[in-house]
């Protein structure tokens, strides 16, 4: 079932056009990577279908619901409810604690502090750094850090993830790490995951790849858009 | 691959026979190709020749003699230096991928040379996904997750350069069919 | 490095360099003027003869006396606190980035004595381009107001000049402390070309010492009036000096003490932190409690000597209350004493002085709050990507910058004034003949015949103390805190621009 809808869309930052009309489907559950060369427009992709950017021209929906014409506070809540998102690095607030970070989004959407506390902690023993629930950011190394932005992109379950290059500051071992428990709690909860990346081995872990070149999606280059899933939502 | 050596690490951790020893190699080798028997007990007797194995007591089950095998100090020895010896890193670039890629671009045009590059990308790509969902199977051990990592890392390697190479004959193919 | 690539790279920067020089100018120029002003009423001739032998040339009670004009100048030199401490507040403007572009020419192959030099050079150039430009302002201002009136007197002490070492002693003295104050705060920065530092130790606890510089500055101020009844009129340089510093330290006390309020507001927001806005609010303040300190230091120091201005405003009225009171009882009702009517004049005058360093203060106030959401864009951009609303940012900011301000302008007030009643101790009247008159008003009021009625009474002694002047007080403290609330949401409105999606493109 179609979760997540663009229809032609355009973007452009003044005379600089980012996107040239992207058409794209994404099923629910499913793991989508979006690659290319750098200033494909893959970061403005991901921002408008996740509502944060809205597009010059275009349709975006969310389960048949148009959400481009949105008010910025009604995108909000979609967000915070139902999407998260994950960026390259400097994500977390650096005065709160690891588990204050992580519960963050709970706390707004009014879960009690108790209650959000264990379910960050809960999150964090999933990433591996349930020690480090009461140490913050500037002490912790980059890896560690970014298990931290991973927890709090999933703590509230969201339906879909947004990932900006997650693993681009890390090294091959930890991104691998912070990639794998990633895709496969996505998996366990049927979490819709758009990941950008530019590193094919990193692609590789989505169910479907599509490549964006000069702000359409290349279709000619590879067709791997239309690729069989190898895997498969399960 | 050095199969006397890959046997004779085999041998280090006990005795075992040749039926064991081929088990144990796909086993611990999951990516390489399999061995077959005969290129075991062939390569058993020139170890046995060479004084690095000796024969360890025989079993009877039913069927055939089973000899077992055990490293010998001669062994032992040939292991610890093959182990100690760094492999030259790719002295030849003898690949048969880059090789046709060269020969489509002397010998067809150029569009054949993208056509297969594609192709191949293709090929690489689904590979690759294919490697990286048996690692990450929650079932794999760390023998999956070494040999495919190793897998994996090749035909990265090999997919950046496809990449780059399709780029750059696209680059060509402008200038010369402007 | 020759002299032109050292000040080259000393004047390279961004606007924040731009405007962090501006002001650290300004400052210093105002700093300049104020010591100025006091070194020309120190400078004013006593006419020989009788050492209280009042200087005619000037309208001005303040620079006719002898006996006043040491308290004007103190009163002046006071002055300068909050524009010192507004230089302090100044340095620390986009000091991260300066650090980053110093860091830079460490990685670039500078030598640590080179990038202190830059960074030395930089803010003495300022500072000297400051005190220069406050010499000329005072030489300018001094030819243009010196306009003799009718009597020929003057209304300022046009008609003298501190000695050239005393000029030159405060256009250079100035920018070398400033200069050295800066080397002092980089010794950090230039040990690593890595710039970006890792804070892998936390800042210590605030702990509540700064208490004891307040009641240093307090106890200074409670041995005034003893030591002046003990020695008489003639007062000595070194008690107002003393009481200066204990007014100085007073002040720092108070903007030192705010680092352990900030941390205790924080403390106590986070233990009933129910919202988020008010979690992220409570951490800032206790991850880095001595962010108060530096926003709020000029701001503080204002209100503090605003706070003392009006403990001597209450004296002088309380003071004109009672001698109108005993001219009454003395028959003398018309008699409208001029003394406390100046000396009330002349607190107006240092009230709009007071007014003025609050606008400067809060106008440090917001480039410093701005300052502060710039440098977390980015964890910004990122709460606002993940459906935080900037609401939620926005309130914790005004949480962030409301909680501490408010026991902290108290503070202020409350050591300002408890400073200046303590230089305004009670009055004690009678114990001692009046002449009273017993006689009907009209009889009094007949100078010919009042001396007829005149009967001198033992009168009791009374004490009196001077009004808690609470209505200024709380016009200051609330005027204070509308200031920081108006910053605090000027600073938000920087939040839109500051958690543009931009800021989070990963390359």
């Amino acid at each position: 079932m179609t979760q997540l809808q663009a229809r032609g869309l355009v973007k452009s930052y003044g005379p600089t056009p980012a996107l040239r009309g992207v058409t794209l489907d994404v099923a629910e559950g499913e793991i989508v990577a979006v690659t290319g060369p750098s200033g494909c427009g893959k970061s403005t992709l991901l921002h408008c279908l996740a509502g944060i950017l809205r597009p010059d021209a275009g349709e975006v929906s969310w389960h048949g619901h148009r959400i481009d014409t949105w008010s910025e506070a009604a995108r909000s809540r979609l967000r915070r409810t139902e999407f998260g998102v994950l960026f390259q690095f400097g994500q977390l607030v650096a005065e709160l604690t690891a588990a204050e970070n992580v519960a963050l989004p709970l706390l707004l959407a009014g879960t009690g502090r108790r209650a959000a506390r264990t379910a960050a902690l809960t999150w964090l023993d999933r990433f591996g750094v349930a020690q480090l629930a009461d140490v913050r950011p500037g002490e912790m190394s980059g890896g560690q850090q970014q298990r931290c932005a991973t927890a709090r992109a999933l703590v509230t379950e969201p339906r879909v993830l947004f990932a900006d290059e997650p693993t681009g500051a890390l090294d091959t071992l930890t991104g691998e790490q912070v990639l794998t428990q990633l895709v496969r709690l996505a998996r366990e909860q049927r979490t819709t995951v758009v990941l950008i990346t530019h590193e094919p081995r990193i692609a590789a872990y989505a169910d479907r790849e599509i490549v964006l070149r000069d702000g359409v999606i290349d279709h000619t280059g590879l067709g791997l858009d239309a690729a069989p899933l190898a895997g498969g939502p399960r | 691959m050095s199969t006397p050596h890959v046997l004779l690490g085999l041998l280090a951790s006990g005795t075992k026979h040749g039926y064991e020893l081929k088990r144990a190699h796909d086993e611990r080798l999951p990516q390489a190709r399999p061995l077959a028997y005969g290129q075991v007990y062939a390569t058993l007797g020139r170890l046995l020749r060479d004084g690095l194995v000796t024969p360890a007591g025989q079993e009877r089950l039913a069927g055939p003699d089973r000899t077992a095998y055990a490293l010998t100090e001669e062994g032992r020895t040939a292991l610890d230096r093959w182990l100690g010896t760094v492999e030259p890193p790719m002295p030849h670039v003898n690949s048969t991928l880059f090789a046709k890629v060269v020969v489509a671009l002397l010998a067809a045009d150029v569009d054949r040379a993208r056509a297969y590059l594609i192709a191949q990308r293709r090929a690489h790509t689904d590979r690759l996904r294919e490697l990286t969902a048996l690692k990450t199977a929650p079932s794999a051990t760390i023998d999956d997750v070494v040999a495919a990592d190793y897998a994996i890392a090749h035909l990265d390697a090999d997919l950046r350069w496809l990449h780059t190479t399709l780029d750059r004959v696209a680059d060509w193919h402008r200038e010369v069919h402007p | 490095m020759r002299p032109g690539t050292f000040i080259r790279l000393a004047l390279v920067g961004n606007r924040t360099d731009a405007a962090r020089l501006a002001l650290t100018a300004l400052s210093a120029a105002l700093a300049a003027l104020a010591v100025l002003a006091a070194l020309s009423v120190l400078a004013i001739q006593t006419p020989p003869g009788d050492p209280g032998q009042h200087s005619e040339q000037y309208t001005n009670a303040l620079l006719r006396e002898p006996g006043l004009r040491g308290g004007t100048a103190f009163a002046i030199l006071l002055l300068t606190i909050p524009v010192l401490a507004l230089a302090g507040q100044c340095a620390r403007l986009g000091a991260p980035a300066r650090d980053r572009r110093l860091a830079a020419f460490r990685l670039a192959g500078a030598t640590p004595g080179q990038v202190t030099r830059v960074a030395v050079l930089e803010t003495g150039l300022a500072s000297l381009l400051g005190t220069v430009a406050g010499l000329a302002t005072y030489l300018v201002g001094r030819a243009l107001v010196h306009r003799p009136d009718v009597n020929g007197q003057l209304a300022l002490p046009t008609d003298v000049l501190p000695t050239v070492p005393e000029l030159a002693l405060v256009v250079l003295a100035l920018p070398l402390v400033a200069a050295a104050v800066t080397a002092l705060m980089l010794r950090r920065v230039t040990a690593t070309p890595l710039g970006v530092v890792r804070r892998a130790r936390r800042a210590g606890r605030p702990r509540p010492w700064p208490a004891l510089l307040i009641a240093l500055g307090v106890l200074g101020a409670a041995l005034f009036e003893p030591i002046r009844q003990a020695s008489g009129d003639g007062l000595e340089a070194w008690v107002f000096g003393s009481v200066f510093v204990g007014a100085f330290a007073a002040v720092l006390g108070v903007i030192l003490g705010v680092g352990w309020l900030s941390h205790w507001t924080g403390r106590l927001l986070h233990r009933y932190a129910g919202s988020p806005a008010r979690l992220l609010a409570a951490r800032r303040l206790t991850e880095d409690p001595w962010a108060g300190s530096r926003t709020f230091a000029a701001l503080l120091a204002a209100l503090a000597i605003g706070a003392g201005a009006a403990a001597f405003r209450a004296g002088f009225e309380l003071r004109e209350q009672l001698e109108r009171e005993q001219n009454r009882r003395a028959g003398y009702d018309d008699f409208s004493n001029g003394q406390n009517a100046f000396y009330l004049r002349t607190m107006d005058l240092v009230d709009l002085a007071v007014g003025v360093a609050v606008v400067i203060a809060v106008a440090g106030l917001l480039v410093m709050l701005i300052e502060g959401i710039t440098a977390r864009r980015r964890a910004y951009a990122a709460l606002v990507a993940g459906g935080v609303p900037r609401a939620t940012l926005g309130v914790s900011i005004l949480w962030q910058v409301l909680a501490p301000v408010v026991p902290a302008v108290l503070l202020a007030l409350g050591a300002g004034y408890t400073l200046g009643r303590m230089l305004n101790p009670d009055i004690v009247t009678g114990g001692d003949w009046e002449p009273v008159c017993r006689a009907t008003a009209e009889l009094c009021a007949d100078p010919a015949n009042r001396d007829s009625h005149i009967e001198m009474v033992l009168v009791d002694g009374v004490v009196h103390s001077p009004g808690v002047p609470l209505e200024q007080l709380a016009l200051l403290g609330a005027g204070a805190v509308a200031a920081t609330l108006l910053t605090a949401g000027l600073g938000v409105l920087f939040l839109r621009s500051s958690t543009a999606v931009e800021e989070l493109r990963a390359t």
